[in-house]
């Protein structure tokens, strides 16, 4: 390995709701910290560098949230470093925290993500401050259509995402959406908003962040002797395209497919749907889920709602999904990268409470932004080794 | 030639203030100013946590002042309507009486003369107050604060508006610049790349994929015809600036003859029910100098694309040309 082990020993996050209109933005981004902390068993001194990710300026009216936060995060006098990588900044934010580790740069790094989304309005934010704004559901629309004409889907398919993640949100205390009665029925019967997905296929807007403590071997193996499981990073990548060119595939990305090729081959995976035991998958639209499925290469082009169809994809399943709920049921954009990346650290942790997959050693998380054009992902595992090489 | 394209955003944010700032905001409506103990010292305004430490405050709050002095200043000889004041004023940092921080302010004192570092300034309040920074409308050189009567807010103050504009002005290029041209002369302009033989609208002057300039020699002129491939239909949800209230259709428009796939296109006289695949439709512009009043997305004089009432194109892999 080119670099060093990186650790996982605190993750924490946010309540996350529709407005947090009781906490000021500082203090929305302390909450998820001081838990991380927490859970780390350390406090804001021992910290040595902030990484701070969010999507852009414009949805909350903030210019340079990172210097207006840096205090905040008791960050005064520290290197404090910003990501923004669209919706894929969560977990770009986190895949950068682990490299100051990786690099031998800093010991204990924080990395904060969040948005509070009630201070703006992303559908303003989304289309430039005009009028007939298409949103995230509008972009992302025609390309599930060609997905759903290509594999042959049936049209229930992406319902039933919409509803095992809403199923998954009720055992989760941190997601926003909690739909007790929420049914295939209830989704089929919701609002087409952006033709052809749902109301109820579609992420809410919420307020929330989210944090993670990244430590290097030294303090991975401290933690682990103390009792506290951490998580170590097998690998991480990010890739980008650009947004149009003709010949461009946004179902299927080259970057996505590039994404996931270099986090298996860095961790030793070369089964994935053997190899690893659940994933967490930026599914803001009830279709992605098949979509990156196959677009990362768990599954076969085509083979991925069949998955979803068996089942397969439930906490229980074969290859869970979105055990926390997913951006279905919690969407601060720009911490839900690192909701995903920190749910996976989570589960090898063996601390995911009633949504803990069974036997959860190795896990992966996957974040994507813009267009369907920026991609991170990383592989994380209970041990450095979990395949015994 | 290359201009200037300028545009503004404006938004109504709404700040949830929290427990410390919102007991600030609602001192200020009682024309009080207030501070935090942060160990030995008196910061203001007042901080939820240790600025040093990160380590959380107890809401150990302190009035100060109401008179303090001027720490440094500078001098604001023109300013702009987001400026607290209308006529030249100073920014300063006060240190209030009791503080041991300054806090940014304005300084009212007429003239650049009348500004030393050093100076005593007192709070002059606005008669009416909402729990802002600006109920505090400016200091004045002396010691006597100007008040007015009436009490605070009724309730405590926990949200802040800010109303937020900012104007960009943003360089056009020479290829932008002509691209806008033919626009005007209601004729789609295209870059070929010479190496990947794609084409790029809208005045791009690059392949992303060679990554190599494009320029004038690679123009071509593209077809006005061409057949939706994809689509949506979007129910507008409202937002400051919404101008849509009714369901509306967006198209991929593939040009004839072409491999340029323009996407999310407004489609003219359809209405959604009717809006499918295959359909075979006609670029539609607005004359030089018509002012149109068409979807803000749309580039140029391009108004949209109207049916061209030609049979359907059925090539059931239409549905893939996203790009």
């Amino acid at each position: 390995m080119a670099h060093q082990p990186c650790a996982i020993v605190g993750v924490g996050q946010t309540h996350h709701k529709t407005r947090r209109w009781d906490v000021s933005l500082g203090g929305l981004v302390r909450e998820a910290a001081q838990r991380a902390l927490d859970d780390a068993e350390m406090t804001w001194k021992d910290i040595d560098a902030v990484v701070i990710g969010k999507a852009p300026d414009l949805f909350e009216g903030v210019m340079k949230p990172e210097l207006y936060l840096s205090d905040a995060l008791g960050a005064a006098g520290k290197p404090v470093f910003r990501v923004h990588t669209a919706g894929s900044v969560g977990g770009t934010t986190g895949i950068v925290a682990a490299h100051h580790v990786e690099s031998g740069r800093h010991k204990r790094v924080l990395a904060v993500a969040y948005q509070k989304q009630s201070e703006g309005n992303a559908q303003f934010a989304l289309g430039s401050g005009r009028g007939f704004s298409i949103g995230a559901g509008g972009a992302f629309a025609p390309f599930m259509r060609s997905y759903m004409y290509r594999t042959g889907a049936p049209a229930e398919i992406g319902p039933m995402v919409a509803v095992k993640d809403r199923k998954n949100a009720l055992k989760n205390p941190y997601a926003h959406l909690k739909i007790e009665d929420i049914s295939l029925e209830k989704v089929m019967a919701s609002p087409m908003m952006w033709d052809p997905v749902r109301f109820l296929e579609s992420c809410p807007s919420s307020d929330g962040a989210c944090a993670v403590v990244f430590t290097d071997k030294e303090g991975g193996e401290a933690a682990a002797k103390a009792g506290r499981q951490p998580a170590w990073i097998l690998g991480s990548a990010v890739r980008s395209e650009p947004s149009q060119f003709p010949g461009r595939d946004p179902v299927a990305p080259q970057g996505a497919a590039d994404c996931a090729a270099d986090v298996y081959q860095q961790a030793g995976i070369t089964n994935p749907l053997e190899q690893i035991d659940c994933a967490e998958l930026y599914v803001p639209f009830s279709w992605y889920e098949p979509m990156w499925l196959e677009g990362h290469h768990i599954a076969e082009f085509g083979e991925g709602w069949k998955m979803v169809e068996r089942g397969d994809t439930e906490i229980g399943g074969r290859f869970p999904v979105n055990m926390s709920g997913g951006v279905l049921s919690s969407n601060p954009i720009g911490a839900s990268g690192l909701l995903r990346f920190s749910e996976a650290a989570l589960q090898v942790r063996g601390m995911a409470g009633e949504h803990q997959v069974e036997g959860a050693n190795v896990a992966i998380a996957q974040a994507y932004g813009a267009s369907a054009q920026y991609f991170s992902m990383w592989v994380v595992a209970n041990s450095l080794d979990p395949f015994g090489k | 030639m290359a201009g200037t394209v300028e545009s503004t955003i404006k938004f109504p944010y709404k700040r949830s203030l929290g427990p410390v700032l919102g007991a600030f905001m609602t001192a200020l409506t009682e024309q009080r100013i207030m501070g935090i103990r942060s160990g030995g010292r008196v910061i203001v305004p007042p901080l939820e946590w240790d600025p040093d430490t990160g380590v959380e405050l107890a809401h150990d709050f302190v009035d100060v002042g109401p008179a303090g002095t001027v720490e440094s200043w500078t001098w604001v000889a023109k300013p702009t309507a987001q400026h607290p004041l209308d006529h030249p004023f100073a920014f300063a940092l006060v240190k209030l009486d009791g503080a041991d921080t300054a806090l940014m302010h304005a300084v009212d004192a007429g003239s650049i003369d009348a500004m030393s570092t050093g100076m005593r300034v007192a709070p002059r309040w606005k008669a009416e107050r909402k729990g802002h920074i600006t109920d505090l409308d400016a200091f004045v050189p002396g010691e006597t604060p100007e008040t007015h009567e009436g009490g605070g807010a009724e309730e405590p103050v926990t949200m802040m508006d800010y109303d937020a504009t900012i104007t960009y002005r943003i360089p056009t290029t020479a290829n932008q610049l002509r691209s806008d041209q033919a626009s005007e002369q209601g004729r789609f302009l295209g870059l070929k790349c010479p190496i990947c033989n794609r084409t790029y609208t809208g005045g791009r002057g690059y392949c992303p994929i060679d990554a190599i300039e494009l320029g004038e020699e690679h123009e071509v002129d593209l077809p006005q015809k061409g057949v939706i491939t994809n689509y949506t239909i979007i129910t507008p949800t409202p937002y400051p600036g919404q101008t849509a209230t009714e369901p509306f259709s967006r198209v991929h428009v593939w040009l004839d003859g072409t491999d340029v796939v323009l996407g999310y296109q407004t489609l003219l006289d359809v209405p959604n029910d009717d809006v499918h695949i295959g359909m075979r439709v006609e670029a539609v512009w607005a004359s030089e100098g018509e002012k149109v009043d068409k979807d803000p997305r749309m580039e140029g004089n391009l108004i949209g694309f109207l049916p061209t009432g030609e049979p359907d194109n059925t090539d059931p892999d239409l549905v893939n040309r996203l790009h």
